[in-house]
């Protein structure tokens, strides 16, 4: 069996139960395209009165819009009934599709779910063939009011009794997903606030800074957190009531004074710890035992032949050459005397550790020593700080061990201080929530001063002035790029390009056209500084490649904008978005003629060359 | 009992059960799935049968409740469940099972078709009580897609163009501006109708101004420094379609900005699909306009939807047991539905597991 049904197969179907027309939703663009080339042969076409009628709405379109006169689609829309509508389009090809479903040419328009907002067009069908969307490299399962949007666009109103929403299954699809979110309530919405730049610029421009806190207080944001540090005071109302047995005793503050004394008490505790392993005197010494070293234990002497830590003992251990002949091993706490005296002794990685030569040298030597040996003075580290003496004194001022409320305090101390370090917590975190917008608010401010934007009183300055007037993505980027003058002498066609590769967030790979040096170098020191901007404003892609299809199509008058699209593997309807945002950002640079005259004057030109072609025609 | 009838039986009992059953008769049988764990005990069953289904009966009858005894006519729903269980479906829906058989394709197909013509529009009730509403306080609208969002607005605007104030309405995406631009034309003449977008200015003294919402934005932000634009002293109404958008990562604070320039003079319609908290955006433009927000909210679509399921071998079937959309009720899949899906996870991923 296919992984899915053959597109075809599924006009046929619902061709023959009267469910037409419908909008199929596809994973991509790519699979809508797929689509439309299944119907190339396919021979379930139109009777001729149905598609006489779809040619006079073509007609009807294509007078307003000569651009799709050519396009590649017409046929098969016209012979099957069937169209292709998604992102990758030109916007009038999508809007002659509207067009033709709202007159009811069509039996079904293949789309994507990415546009299910877009598709401001109604059918008797959904076709539903997925349960993840594509979100910023991710698929993600579709939500309930995602779900509900698509379907929503089945039945239209005064033309059909009824909508239906099909799922038909493809590949990697969860049937839960949707069953739930056709019969689910929609999630809720929360807030998305950002703070910007520009609203920074544009609120100090009509506020003073103290009027700012009401303001944001009053964004839908705060309202949510303000529900949230709601709930957390009631949770605090809960904790206070819980708190009230454990109000003030002898001492009005008891918890934080048994607190207190409970640390002291431990610190007393503390001073001296059980030696579990090595004391410091033996971790000091330890160190000079090492072969050929004459040591005492007790009454008798010994050299050291070698040292070692094992598994087995708990304590270091050495093995001494003892007076008489005899090779023990000991810990080294037995050692009570370090000489500062070695003889010469020549180790060996066995039994008994070195060469039998020196065993009888070193018994000889041993013996041969005076009874008397100069000890070698080892600095041994102290076991531990003594308590600080501040400490010490309070002991003394404590009234607790003798209080009459001892017991219950020391009883109800636990669950009293957790209670409490709870309330500080959401105390804490309702300051937060009350005050995190103000500030991020304060955070953009700093920058802001620090880019002279700003003066230290939070006024406009004259670089703030103009810089307010930017209004899009990146504006610190954009205004800093005018600010270091990086335009100047800049032609028309290089400033739109470089505003084009600000504006591209789409990192789809492709082949596109060739880019001038020029254009080049000037996006090398655009990256550098975005680059340097990055802890303060997301560095925007900036692909050369994007800028390149915008250099051409604004240095080359004469360029057609099907020569354009062939220049570059990039979708029609992707060009023309690019371009309408490059239009966008040099409109905001031609909003500044006031204080920057030359830069207005090439935005406007830029603009000129860019409205000709497909881009003057649409809307 | 047959095999076949206790094949039916194990079947119908939870997989818990199941694994108690296998306890001391199967090894491993915790990492067995329900159909492989009934497959392995019938295999097993038949060292002891008799003993086996002793066992099984005790079990059954120390479940507090019985399994209520099938009606007889679902009987041969039961029979083609067995050939592919329903338990193979991925996650197990929620929601109680009910046996009720699922209603016909027939049935589900019922009533398609076009309404009578020449039918006279009637505005729905929570229509004509958002345009009376308007009157006095700000409206938020929240209903199904298709409902009939744009009346509303149509409706609001004249009524404040014939009362001389300006309306400003506003919609997310250039196209839809454009589109809203040619329909608002039609109906209120185009001298009546202007539009602001990024790269388009047209007829910008008009009383119905149509814009994308980040110039509203823009244009709130200027008369806040003092530089007046549009007639923004006359604004007597600010429309803001598809208003779910406040949660778009990227572009909601927009939304918010707007609403919180917004004039006091001016009301606000905000119109919105369906969202699970439209309460919330009430209560907050309660709490910062000056008068007190009245919300619409319903969730019935004007053309009821239902939903169905298509195989890849073209057979169609309803995707519920119901025949609209049993909101609250996702487990109430069609029998017929479940068997096609399941059978189709099976041929598509042969090794049995999702993913």
């Amino acid at each position: 069996m296919p992984p899915s049904i053959h597109p075809v197969d599924l006009i046929v179907a619902l061709r023959a139960k009267h469910l037409t027309p419908a909008i199929v939703f596809l994973t991509s663009r790519r699979a809508c395209d797929e689509a439309m080339q299944a119907f190339d042969h396919s021979h379930i076409v139109l009777p001729p009165v149905r598609q006489e009628a779809i040619a006079a709405v073509l007609d009807k379109v294509i007078a307003q819009y000569p651009s799709i006169a050519e396009h590649p689609l017409i046929p098969i829309v016209q012979r099957i009934g069937v169209a292709a509508h998604h992102a990758g389009h030109l916007p009038s090809w999508k809007i002659a599709v509207e067009e033709l479903m709202r007159h009811g040419c069509l039996d079904a328009v293949f789309a994507t779910t990415t546009l299910a907002a877009g598709v401001d067009f109604p059918a008797r069908t959904v076709i539903i063939t997925q349960s993840s969307i594509r979100k910023s490299r991710d698929f993600m399962d579709l939500t309930i009011g995602e779900v509900q949007q698509i379907a929503g666009r089945a039945g239209r109103r005064g033309k059909d009794l009824v909508g239906f929403a099909i799922v038909t299954p493809s590949p990697y699809i969860d049937l839960t997903v949707l069953t739930k979110g056709f019969t689910g309530h929609p999630e809720a919405i929360n807030s998305q606030f950002v703070i910007s730049y520009p609203m920074v610029l544009n609120l100090l421009k009509a506020h003073p800074l103290d009027q700012i806190q009401p303001i944001l207080a009053k964004s839908f944001a705060q309202f949510q957190l303000n529900q949230r540090a709601e709930v957390l005071e009631r949770k605090l109302d809960d904790l206070r009531v819980q708190m009230d047995p454990f109000g003030p005793r002898v001492c009005t503050d008891w918890i934080a004074e048994w607190q207190t004394f409970d640390q002291v008490r431990r610190q007393k505790t503390h001073r001296a710890p059980i030696r579990k392993f090595e004391s410091p005197e033996i971790a000091a010494r330890f160190h000079f035992l090492t072969p050929g070293r004459v040591v005492g234990f007790g009454r008798s002497r010994g050299v050291v032949l070698r040292q070692y830590r094992s598994k087995g003992q708990k304590s270091p251990m050495i093995t001494a050459l003892r007076q008489g002949g005899g090779i023990t091993e000991s810990p080294a706490s037995t050692v009570t005397e370090i000489s500062d005296r070695i003889l010469d002794c020549v180790d060996a990685p066995v039994y008994p550790w070195c060469t039998p030569g020196t065993v009888e040298e070193l018994l000889q030597s041993l013996d041969e020593l005076p009874t008397k040996l100069p000890e070698l003075p080892i600095l041994i580290p102290k076991s531990n700080e003594p308590i600080p003496d501040a400490i010490v004194q309070i002991l003394g001022d404590f009234a607790c061990p003798t209080c009459p409320s001892r017991a219950a305090c020391q009883n109800d101390y636990p669950l009293a201080s957790k209670l409490r370090q709870e309330q500080q917590r959401h105390i804490k975190s309702i300051q937060a929530l009350r005050t995190s917008l103000w500030h991020r608010f304060q955070e953009k401010i700093d920058v802001l001063q620090q880019f002279g934007y700003l003066t230290p009183m939070a006024r406009l300055t004259d670089d703030g002035e103009w810089a307010r007037l930017i209004r899009i993505d990146h504006s610190l980027l954009i205004t800093e790029l005018l600010r270091a003058n990086a335009f100047n002498g800049a032609d028309p066609a290089m400033l739109a390009a470089v505003m084009s590769s600000i504006s591209n967030d789409d990192d789809r790979p492709g082949s596109f056209p060739r880019v001038s040096s020029g254009l080049a170098s000037l996006l090398g020191q655009v990256r550098k500084l975005a680059a340097s901007l990055s802890p303060h404003e997301e560095p925007p892609l900036l692909r050369a490649d994007i800028a390149a299809v915008t250099e051409r199509w604004i240095g080359d008058p004469t360029l057609t904008w099907i020569g354009l699209c062939k220049s570059t593997s990039m979708a029609e309807g992707d060009i023309y978005r690019l371009l309408a945002r490059t239009l966008e950002f040099l409109s905001q640079l031609h909003t500044l003629k006031a204080t920057h005259p030359g830069l207005a004057d090439t935005a406007s030109r830029a603009i000129a060359a860019l409205r000709r072609g497909v881009l003057e025609e649409l809307p | 009992m047959t095999t076949e009838e206790l094949e039916q039986l194990l079947a119908q009992q939870p997989i818990a059960l199941l694994h108690r059953l296998a306890r001391g008769r199967v090894q491993r049988h915790f990492r067995a799935g329900k159909r492989r764990l009934i497959e392995v005990l019938l295999r097993h069953s038949a060292e002891n049968r008799a003993g086996f289904e002793s066992d099984l009966m005790t079990l059954i009858g120390e479940k507090p409740v019985q399994p209520a005894p099938a009606p007889p006519h679902a009987t041969t729903v039961r029979k083609s469940k067995l050939s592919a269980p329903p338990y193979r479906l991925g996650k197990r829906p929620a929601g109680p099972e009910s046996q009720e058989p699922g209603i016909t394709l027939a049935t589900w197909l019922e009533g398609l078709g076009v309404p009578s013509s020449l039918q006279p529009f009637i505005p729905d009730a929570w229509q004509e009580n958002a345009i009376a509403k308007l009157r006095e306080s700000d409206v938020v609208v929240s209903v199904p897609t298709g409902s009939g969002k744009t009346y509303v607005a149509v409706e609001a605007a004249r009524r404040a163009i014939a009362e001389n104030r300006t309306v400003i309405y506003t919609s997310p995406l250039k196209a839809l501006s454009n589109t809203k631009y040619t329909e608002f034309s039609k109906i209120f003449g185009a001298d009546q109708v202007g539009i602001l977008t990024g790269d388009r200015r047209e007829n910008r003294q008009a009383p119905l101004l149509i814009m994308t919402t980040e110039i509203l934005r823009n244009l709130l932000y200027d008369a806040g420094g003092g530089e007046i634009d549009v007639r923004l002293d006359t604004l007597g109404l600010v429309i803001l379609d598809e208003s779910q958008y406040i949660a778009d990562p990227e572009r909601g604070v927009v939304w918010e900005e707007t609403i919180i320039f917004c004039p006091s003079q001016a009301k606000l319609l905000l119109l919105s699909a369906s969202i699970g908290n439209p309460h919330d955006i009430a209560d907050w433009l309660t709490s910062i306009r000056q008068m007190p927000c009245h919300l619409i909210k319903h969730s019935t679509r004007t053309v009821p939807l239902r939903a169905g399921y298509l195989h890849p071998n073209g057979k169609l079937s309803p995707l519920f047991r119901t025949v609209g959309i049993p909101h609250g009720h996702q487990g109430h899949l069609h029998p017929e539905a479940k068997r096609l899906f399941a059978q189709y996870e099976d041929e598509t991923q042969p090794s049995g597991r999702r993913r």
